[in-house]
Formats: structure tokens, C-alpha cells, sequence
């Protein structure tokens, strides 16, 4: 009996996919992130990845992979610390390490087992975590984990952060969490003033770049170079799923700090580590940004803002984001649910947050568009919008 | 100020957003509170009163009416201004 009710237990709410008869979740893709996208057998404008760059179905990264995996095979079958440390593993933390402009990194398979991993090594009871109240699932679970006092922050709102630095001199350590780029509505932490305030209440910053490494920065190499963060001695994690147009995450930061993660921390050690292919694939999308990131990014803040201008002009509420993502803002939830099958009616793939993804009342749909899409491509997805914007009757 | 007053203006300057609050004002229903953001206003009314609120103490609390009558429970020495 018991296991009947367990399983029983085991609800999901989809009333309101059930009466919009629309899921946008989960959906069946059948090609590679290319311009169009096949979904169910049908062509659809993807403005849903967060393949800013628009590498992750790029000839020269697929050959890269093909090539890694004929030398070296599938998998190393072995964790970092054993048979997983191999040639192509030990030159990628190195390399993504000058990228960012850090001393070493580690990689693990996953941004998500990054940030859980990280402060469930570093943090003891008698450490204070502050955290951004809209920080990633990923940071959330991860400063839960730790054990220790956690005080959240007003989003970006560095004078509440002040407010809780100047009453934490009880604790052992402080850290300060936050994110570089916060994805549902694109806005940039002002991370710069947040450094100075660790500095002056001795205090450790971390950050997750997982948006803005491949993306901001005058040469696409994130949140430290976007502020001018020369010397940064804290703590920056980020996905490599995103711009960088592959799997993983990195652990960055000072040669201390990584060789003690190596030999103590056990999401990173127990985990088997990235295949081979993987590694290559992001190191060719490395190459390619060193080489035509300044193409690339003129291209993807193009699309960005004529995206916005023409939501904006065709009646679109969006939120106020710095970064290269749209954020429709809708505040009922069922407008949201109807404008979201309404766009995807239409044939463009886009990101719909309800909560608990995003506050109550703040529902959005999100739209990144890729430098791959073709200008032309962009131009189809305005039309489409305009229309949708006619047809719409928001409340 | 009554505790009343100090308790709503404490929330008011801890929300992401300005709102207008009143003793009958529901955290969730009314205000959209996630779980940080009801710990915000828990360290909020520690630091405005001095005090050290357990977790549980706020587990079952829904309404504005509802903090002030639990403060005044736990905390009998709270001074109103």
C-alpha cells in the first residue's frame, strides 16, 4: 500500500497545458540546432536555445568532435582523478582558464554538478552564504546543501547586500553568490560594485557566468572581462552548454582553490569525467570565437534588437535586459500560456517561465536568436510577430 | 511606531517590488513570496527587532496579521516603537 502511494503522490499540475492543449515543453526535435530547426517533421525558427554564438551545429566543431572521437573513442570510462585525465582534459582547464582570465579550472559534467558540488566542499557551518534571490536553481540547491547560515539578497541590489556584509562579521567566512547574466530576463549583476563590496567586508565573491562567458566582454570572454575584473581572486563557475555550444561546466578561480577541489571535492572526483569529443568540440569553438567572435557577436546584438524593437512596436510588454535575450513580460498567466502556442503556432520555438521558474505575475517568454539564423530568417520571425501582435488581445 | 507599523514597513522595504501592504495582506496570495523571499523578510525582522527567528516559527504563517500575532506570542518584551 505504501507504494501505491507513493506513486499516487507523484502529481504534476498541466491543467493549463490541458486546456490551452498546448505542452511547450519537451518537445520532439529532429535536427541539429540549424536554421530551420525540424520539430514533429515540421520547420520552425528556434529562438529557444541558448546557442548565442550559434556554433553548436557548426561544420568545423562537428568535424573537431568526429575527429576526437575516432582518435580517442567514446569515453575514457574513468573519473578526472583516474583514467579520465587525459591530454585533451588537462590543455581545456588550462585553456579555459586564460580565457576567462583565472589561473586553472576544473570541468565537470554539468554547470548544475558544478554549482551543487562547489559549496558543499567549501562551506562550513560556521560560514555565511549570501545569495541573489534570483540566483539558478543550481546555486540555490547548492548554498541548501552546505549547511551553513544562508542569507538571500535583493535581486542586483547592492545596498540591501551591503546591509547584510555589515552584519556578517559573526561568521567565520562570507561568501557572496550571484550570476553574471540572469537568463530569464537578461539583465547583467553589477558585479563590479559587488567585488568592491566583498573587498571591503572581506568577503569571497562567486560567480556563475554560465550567460555571459562566450557572450559579453569585448572579446566574448564574459562577466570579468565585460567589468574590467583584472585580478578577480574569487570564485566563477559557468555552463559550457551555452555559447560554448556544448556540454559541461567549469570551476575557475586561483590554482589553490582548484588543486584542493581536485583532491576534495567529491562531485567532481566520484563523476566520470567529459568524453573526448566533448573536450574537442569546445576547444574548436574556442578557435572559432578567437577568430570571429567580433562577426559573431555583431550579429547576434543585430538580431537581439530588432527582435525587441519590432515586440515593442507590435505591443509587447519585455523586460529591461542588458544581455542578447528578449523577454516577453506577461503578467497572467493563461495570456502567457496563449501568446506562448500562439508563437509557436506560428512556427518559431521560444522559452515560456511560469512559476516557480520566475515570481508569480512575472510570467515570460523568452527568445534568443543565434548568429546562424540567417538575416532573412530573423525578418520571417518579425513578420510573425507583428501579426501575432495584431491577433493578441492581452488582458 | 505601534509593532504593527514596524512590521508592515519592514516588509515593504524588503520586497523586490513596491506594494502596498496592510495586516491583512497574504505572503504568497498576495505578495507572490517565494521561499527566499520570505527569508528575506525573516532577517529583515531580526535585524528591525533584535531578535533570532527559528525557521519553524514562520513554516505555517500566511498573513501579515499572522507575523505580528506570532512575534507578540515568542517575543513578549518587543518594544512598540
Amino acid at each position: 500500500m505504501r507504494r501505491v502511494n507513493f506513486y499516487s503522490g507523484l502529481d504534476i499540475d498541466l491543467s493549463l497545458a490541458h486546456k490551452y492543449d498546448f505542452n511547450p515543453y519537451y518537445c520532439n526535435i529532429e535536427s541539429s540546432l540549424s536554421d530551420p530547426i525540424i520539430i514533429d517533421g515540421k520547420e520552425f525558427i528556434n529562438l529557444a536555445s541558448n546557442n548565442y554564438l550559434g556554433l553548436a551545429a557548426d561544420k568545423r566543431v562537428a568535424q573537431a568532435i568526429a575527429q576526437a572521437a575516432e582518435k580517442y573513442g567514446a569515453s575514457m570510462c574513468g573519473t578526472p582523478i583516474a583514467t579520465g585525465s587525459m591530454v585533451l582534459l588537462q590543455r581545456l582547464e588550462q585553456r579555459l582558464a586564460n580565457f576567462i582570465g583565472l589561473q586553472d579550472s576544473i570541468i565537470f559534467p554539468s554547470g548544475y554538478q558544478a554549482n551543487c558540488a562547489l559549496f558543499l566542499s567549501l562551506a562550513q557551518s560556521e560560514d555565511l552564504i549570501i545569495i541573489d534571490h534570483y540566483a539558478h536553481a543550481s546555486l540555490v540547491q547548492g548554498v541548501r546543501l552546505a549547511g551553513c547560515k544562508v542569507k538571500p539578497f535583493l535581486h542586483n541590489n547592492v545596498s540591501h547586500l551591503r546591509k547584510i556584509l555589515e552584519k556578517s562579521s559573526e561568521y567565520k567566512r562570507v561568501f557572496v553568490v550571484t550570476e553574471s547574466v540572469f537568463s530569464t530576463e537578461g539583465s547583467i549583476a553589477p558585479f563590479d560594485e559587488i567585488v568592491n563590496l566583498c573587498a571591503e567586508f572581506d568577503a569571497l565573491p562567486v560567480i556563475d557566468d554560465s550567460h555571459g562567458i562566450g557572450v559579453i566582454g569585448r572579446s566574448g570572454r564574459g562577466i570579468l572581462e565585460e567589468k574590467n575584473l583584472d585580478n578577480f581572486d574569487g570564485i566563477y563557475t559557468a555552463s559550457l552548454g551555452k555559447a560554448l555550444a556544448n556540454t559541461g561546466g567549469i570551476i575557475s578561480g586561483k590554482k589553490e582553490l582548484i588543486d584542493y577541489l581536485k583532491y576534495s571535492c567529491p562531485g567532481f572526483i566520484y563523476s566520470t569525467a567529459l568524453p573526448p569529443p566533448v573536450l574537442a568540440g569546445i576547444e574548436a569553438v574556442l578557435d572559432i570565437i578567437d577568430k570571429e567572435f567580433p562577426i559573431l557577436s555583431e550579429r547576434m546584438w543585430r538580431y537581439k534588437q530588432m527582435i525587441s524593437n519590432c515586440l515593442i512596436d507590435s505591443g509587447f510588454e519585455l523586460t529591461e535586459g542588458q544581455a542578447p535575450i528578449t523577454s516577453i513580460l506577461i503578467k497572467d498567466l493563461e495570456d502567457c500560456a496563449r501568446v506562448a502556442k500562439m508563437i509557436h503556432t506560428n512556427k518559431i520555438l521560444a522559452t515560456p517561465f511560469v512559476p516557480p521558474s520566475v515570481p508569480p505575475n512575472e510570467n515570460k517568454i523568452r527568445l534568443i536568436a543565434g548568429a546562424n539564423l540567417s538575416e532573412n530568417t530573423i525578418n520571417k520571425a518579425l513578420d510573425l510577430f507583428r501579426k501575432i501582435g495584431k491577433e493578441v488581445n492581452l488582458k | 511606531m505601534s509593532l504593527e507599523e514596524r512590521v508592515i514597513k519592514t516588509i515593504e522595504e524588503n520586497l523586490e517590488k513596491k506594494e502596498k501592504v496592510g495586516l491583512n495582506t497574504d505572503l504568497r496570495n498576495d505578495l507572490g513570496l517565494d521561499s527566499f523571499a520570505r527569508v528575506i523578510i525573516i532577517n529583515a525582522l531580526e535585524d528591525e527587532f533584535g531578535i533570532t527567528i527559528p525557521d519553524y516559527e514562520f513554516k505555517n504563517i500566511n498573513t501579515v496579521a499572522e507575523i505580528v500575532k506570532g512575534l507578540r506570542e515568542h517575543f513578549p518584551d518587543l518594544k512598540e516603537s
